[in-house]
């Protein structure tokens, strides 16, 4: 722990009391948690959201990102340019595109989970495959004892 | 002079729907005429917002249009704007880096990215730029705006004025040990893995404490399965995730809170900040983007994210009341600086500026 943890801009407050007794406090307290909790925090944001620096990585050769796997149409934009006969076309097919989507954004929502779950899946695949690779090349370039 | 205002949605209850609104009526007090135009017009919102489609009755090339700014216009509308003759100013309110939604929400991460795209594109449509923080105002200068200016969030009273929610104050006031809030969207720039771990610390000084996390998590599902996973795994039973809350109810959480602890690593502004310092309730806050800006010379700024000191610290702030007492002394100073009728000159010299 740093001595500048806070800063209180007021000068009838002296922080560096409250750091010394901060401290004072943390040190009287039972060791430290059985647990590591920021380790925990880590472990389950890599399991539950993904490591979202390698995602973005190519899996297997392949350029793949998080982005791809969302196959909802976010940029669908309905607009007109001919005046009079264009807003309503526009709300005519505002009113369809509404209906559609009701139940197709569900469908859609679905497979996008399942993509990312697929491409989850992928990119676990592909880094034990680095692994086993690695350890393939170590154990060949290892000399030869059977000879013996 | 008219001087009217756009955003895409106006929201009552919405940081920048009531700002808005505090605007319009400090335009108008001003002695200009001044409307509200959005893209979509809210149910019960029909008196106060107009659609944009109907702009075209009031544009003309005198008028002022501000253009409220913070995740970005349907291509649409950059059309709308560039065919009126009107003169545009940009009220930026910054838009939250893509990179935090990476992972979280594919839909926020693609907006959030071209968002920031068409940001750069604003530049060449509106005579000016103004950031509701400099934070937001530096942006702007680094992306070419040559006439800037800061135009805080208007901060009025009037909005939080209202009776608590008479169960959600019952319940508050009925529990033992300390109470520590943070109000903010569930999103992942607002850190509150930081806020569970910081309250796993505490709640080893103080058993009975409980966390507070207030707002809504519409379409962070899975940022959501992430926090409920690690509250569970480190075994918290008392971190309270409300969603989206009534004005009432937000009053009563504020009313009933001990500390305001804030770990986002991004803002704009901040106004959660400022309900805090409204509501007497000492903020001790990550000193990060805006927020230092807005806090000013109140509250409690942490540089660093050291969970057991942080937790020791707001332990120390819910019993020591002498430092509590001058903590909240120097907040009530500085929320007020955000009223409307504090903010009044700034507009004038904001409007000034524009010639």
């Amino acid at each position: 722990m740093s001595d500048d943890l806070i800063i209180i801009h007021d000068d009838q407050i002296d922080v560096e009391e409250i750091m010394q007794q901060i401290r004072a406090n943390i040190a009287r307290r039972k060791g430290e948690p059985e647990i590591d909790p920021a380790a925990i925090s880590q472990g389950l944001w890599e399991s539950t959201i993904g490591d979202t620096v390698r995602f973005q990585q190519q899996v297997g050769g392949v350029p793949l990102t998080h982005h791809d796997c969302d196959i909802v149409p976010h940029d669908y934009v309905i607009d007109w340019r001919i005046p009079i006969l264009g807003p309503i076309h526009s709300i005519v097919r505002r009113l369809i595109n509404a209906e559609v989507r009701r139940y197709l954004d569900v469908s859609l929502s679905k497979q996008t989970r399942f993509n990312r779950n697929v491409l989850r899946a992928l990119h676990h695949l592909a880094q034990e495959n680095r692994n086993l690779r690695q350890m393939v090349e170590e154990l060949e370039s290892l000399p030869s004892t059977t000879d013996e | 002079m008219q001087i009217h205002q756009f955003h895409g949605v106006v929201a009552y209850g919405d940081a920048i729907g009531n700002h808005i609104l505090s605007l319009q009526r400090m335009l108008r007090k001003m002695g200009h005429t001044s409307e509200i135009f959005s893209e979509f017009v809210q149910r019960g919102f029909e008196s106060r917002t107009r659609p944009c489609t109907k702009y075209h009755k009031y544009s003309a090339s005198g008028n002022v249009l501000l253009c409220h700014f913070s995740i970005g216009y349907p291509p649409q509308t950059m059309s709308w704007l560039q065919s009126i003759p009107d003169r545009k100013v940009l009220v930026y309110h910054n838009i939250t880096p893509h990179q935090y939604f990476a992972g979280v929400s594919d839909t926020f991460y693609e907006n959030a990215r071209a968002g920031r795209e068409q940001l750069q594109q604003m530049c060449s449509l509106t005579q000016a730029g103004w950031g509701d923080s400099d934070y937001n105002r530096r942006e702007l200068v680094q992306l070419g705006w040559q006439q800037t200016a800061v135009l805080p969030i208007v901060f009025d009273p009037a909005m939080y004025q209202l009776k608590p929610d008479r169960a959600v104050l019952k319940k508050c006031q009925s529990l033992e040990g300390p109470k520590v809030l943070f109000v903010g969207r569930l999103v992942p720039n607002k850190k509150y893995k930081d806020l569970i771990l910081t309250f796993y610390y505490l709640k080893r000084i103080e058993p009975r404490a409980r966390l507070f996390l207030v707002g809504t998590a519409d379409h962070m599902e899975s940022y959501l399965d992430y926090l409920q996973a690690l509250i569970k795994r480190l075994d918290l039973d008392d971190v309270i995730i409300t969603g989206h809350v009534s004005r009432s109810e937000l009053v009563a959480y504020y009313r009933t809170a001990d500390i305001y602890l804030s770990m986002s690593e991004h803002e704009g502004f901040g106004v959660p900040l400022l309900e805090s310092m409204y509501f007497d309730v000492p903020v001790v806050a990550f000193s990060a983007a805006a927020v230092p800006e807005t806090m000013g010379d109140a509250g409690v700024l942490l540089t660093q994210k050291d969970h057991a000191a942080i937790a020791e610290l707001v332990s120390m702030l819910t019993h020591n009341d002498s430092l509590r007492a001058r903590i909240l002394e120097r907040q009530r100073e500085r929320w007020q600086s955000f009223t409307p009728g504090a903010q009044m000159d700034q507009l004038q010299h904001c409007l000034e500026m524009l010639g």
